[in-house]
């Protein structure tokens, strides 16, 4: 039998009772923890109570409206009142002149507005990449646009190109009259001449958020891959589509997705500002068409059906976009 | 195959001055290391003679022409990045034939004659067909080395290509430089903040500190016969100590001891710094035959390196460095008796850092001005 001393008691029972101490705290802390880690809530009613707020605006505000889409889409409407339709709708859609029309100009300011934008912040990228004095000044410069709203950036150009008093116009026409042409440049009458304007404005506007991105991705390629570029005599031009597209593909992916969705939807109150869609329906686009119908005309099952049709579109270009690009782009 | 030869050349980064009027001269076939620690201006000077750095003042030749304002693709020269800078969307091959593809001056048939040449030479034609993220470090840098080679330039440029490599395969990697630069005799430029590396490689080696050249010498010398006391504190490791003295008579003499140098018996030069390696001292019961004056040492640090054993000790608030043999059992604290190689001497000027003084008795070949 083992006879501790009290000197020896004591020194058990302390360390006993340290043990205890420190077991509690370890528990009491892994418990805190835990609690910090995932439980926040007593009950899931009260974090059901407090996601409310935020489902109730998603769910008012955009799934809702997306199903009224469609369903308003299959019924013949009025201002007062409404009458299933079945198909009536699409078949009109498709059938429609008008609406043929505007799908094709859409596509059409489609392919210009993201080729151009896309091109152009490209070229003036890669400038301001390589130029090595004022850098902020022309970065600022070239990024300005963007910081207009839309409605201000078509106001503005509005007036620089007005056929007869704007500054822009009345230039071109100097430079026009050098050579001996007399040019009208009156674009409200002209559909061509008015695409033309409404696309320079909406590529113009869309500048400045492409440049940022793309100089922040050239920047992003390391210096030593450019210098052994200039080292194996590169020309610029290959420099940018072979080293640099290539090494910036996902930012540029990205780029045309946004700006498919821009020329898509975004363009509507520049059209909305400068032509009203047309002359002739020469700038008409499927959104500013739909607009129209649904409220101007009042026809919200005709206008329903159309923003389907768009929203398809846009799904499929995406979906395609991706698709297509994926195959190409590097990343990393 | 060139000459490439640096007259006055200066480098001005705004007030910085990072290389200050550098002359030097690399013959034709010779591989020539540039060495000295962070910010002493060597990769500036490899990036001058590359044309991706302009040159402030002065003018550079590469066999004899003036490429001073050229274009860094017109120069003939290639050049190995320390971060390999491959382009990372291309196979290995397109790497090696890009810029000769994009040059146009070359056919199909000699760009895949020359990549399937090199690739052979650096043992990677199963890499070929394999983008960088695919590719192993060493792997990379021998890619980059390909194309470096395809180029078949005047001169290489190599801007610490090892220092991304993990040690064995740098050690590795070093001697298939030196047997690459053998098999093609192509002028070499190598950049390097490794001293070993420096002394393996170079035919020889060009010492930088703040901009400013210190010593070119083959590597051997260099350790030998140091021209100043940065270079002998810098090449060699563990540096070599030093130690303020003062020279009368050719004895050099410290509170803790005086030393007679051989040969030195004119010398009277007042206060200097006297340099010894720490492999030149040894403890003095190591040997039978010892110096002819041995000193005391209280060891305060030892380091077992596993060939030697590094020894600190200190003499009278000065700490030394001695490489002592292996498996003794000295502790901290104890006192040992210190013999050092006569031979291995060096003594130098306490304000300028100019060398005055080596004991070597083959220094008839030392540098011109020295003493022996």
């Amino acid at each position: 039998m083992i006879v501790l001393d009290h000197c020896q008691k004591t020194h058990v029972v302390f360390t006993v009772v340290e043990g205890y101490i420190e077991e509690t705290q370890a528990r009491y802390t892994t418990q805190m923890s835990e609690q910090s880690a995932r439980e926040v809530f007593t009950n899931n009613k009260e974090a059901a109570l407090l996601l409310l707020p935020t489902l109730f605006v998603i769910v008012m505000f955009l799934y809702w409206p997306a199903i009224d889409t469609f369903r308003l889409s299959f019924f013949q409407t009025t201002l007062t009142s409404e009458r299933f339709a079945g198909t009536y709708n699409y078949i009109r859609l498709f059938t429609s002149g008008s609406y043929q029309n505007s799908l094709f100009v859409t596509f059409g300011f489609g392919l210009v507005v993201v080729g151009g934008t896309m091109l152009l912040s490209l070229f003036i990228s890669f400038m301001l990449y390589e130029v090595d004095r004022f850098t902020s000044i022309y970065l600022i410069t070239a990024i300005w646009p963007y910081a207009l709203p839309p409605a201000v950036a078509g106001l503005v150009l509005l007036f620089l190109l007005q056929p007869d008093l704007g500054i822009l116009t009345y230039w071109i026409r100097s430079i026009g009259s050098i050579f001996g042409m007399d040019l009208g440049l009156d674009w409200r009458t002209s559909g061509p001449m008015a695409f033309v304007v409404v696309s320079i404005t909406a590529i113009w506007k869309q500048l400045g958020y492409n440049i940022i991105f793309m100089v922040a991705a050239m920047n992003n390629i390391p210096n030593t891959i450019d210098e052994a570029a200039q080292l194996d005599g590169i020309s610029r031009s290959n420099r940018l589509f072979k080293i640099y597209v290539p090494l910036m593909s996902p930012t540029l992916v990205f780029l045309i997705v946004i700006n498919t969705i821009y020329a898509f939807f975004a363009t509507f109150p520049i059209i909305d500002l400068m032509t009203s869609g047309g002359p002739g329906g020469a700038t008409n686009i499927l959104i500013y068409k739909l607009f129209i119908d649904a409220f101007e005309n009042f026809n919200l099952g005709y206008a329903a059906a159309q923003s389907l049709v768009l929203f398809l579109i846009v799904g499929v270009l995406m979906y395609i976009q991706l698709r297509v690009t994926d195959r190409y782009a590097h990343y990393g | 195959m060139a000459r490439i030869q640096l007259e006055n050349i200066t480098k001005r980064f705004d007030d910085v001055v990072a290389v200050k009027d550098l002359n030097l001269e690399v013959d034709d076939g010779e591989f020539i290391v540039v060495v000295g620690p962070s910010g002493c201006g060597k990769s500036t000077t490899l990036r001058m003679i590359s044309g991706l750095e302009s040159v402030s003042e002065g003018t550079i030749r590469i066999g004899g022409v003036d490429v001073t304002g050229q274009e860094p693709s017109d120069r003939g020269i290639a050049m190995v990045f320390q971060n390999y800078a491959l382009y990372p969307h291309m196979s290995a091959k397109r790497n090696m034939t890009f810029g000769m593809k994009s040059a146009g001056s070359f056919t199909d048939e000699e760009i895949e004659e020359r990549a399937m040449s090199a690739a052979e030479i650096l043992d990677i034609t199963d890499l070929l067909g394999r983008k960088p993220g695919a590719l192993s470090g060493g792997e990379r840098q021998r890619v980059a080395l390909g194309r470096a080679i395809c180029r078949d330039p005047q001169v290489f440029l190599m801007d610490e290509p090892l220092s991304n490599l993990d040690a064995k395969l740098r050690v590795q990697m070093r001697a298939e430089l030196a047997k690459l630069h053998d098999e093609l005799g192509t002028t070499t430029v190598y950049v390097t903040h490794d001293q070993t590396e420096a002394m393996t490689l170079g035919d020889r080696v060009v010492v930088l500190d703040g901009g400013q050249l210190q010593q070119v010498d083959s590597p051997q010398r260099l350790y030998d016969f140091p021209e100043n006391r940065f270079v002998a504190e810098f090449i060699g490791d563990p540096a070599m100590n030093m130690i303020a003295v003062d020279v009368a008579d050719g004895i050099a003499s410290h509170p803790a001891f005086s030393i007679p140098l051989p040969d030195g018996d004119s010398l009277s030069v007042g206060s200097a710094v006297l340099g010894i390696r720490p492999e030149d001292l040894y403890l003095a019961d190591e040997r039978e035959a010892t110096s002819p004056e041995t000193f005391e040492a209280t060891v305060s640090v030892t380091e077992p390196l596993g060939d030697s054993l590094l020894l600190h000790g200190q003499i009278e608030g000065h700490e030394f460095k001695i490489q002592a043999q292996p498996r003794r059992t000295i502790t901290p604290g104890d006192t040992v008796e210190l013999g050092y190689d006569p031979d291995r001497l060096h003594l130098f000027d306490r304000d300028t850092g100019e060398a005055i003084y080596h004991s070597d008795p083959t220094a008839s070949i030392a540098p011109s001005g020295v003493t022996q």
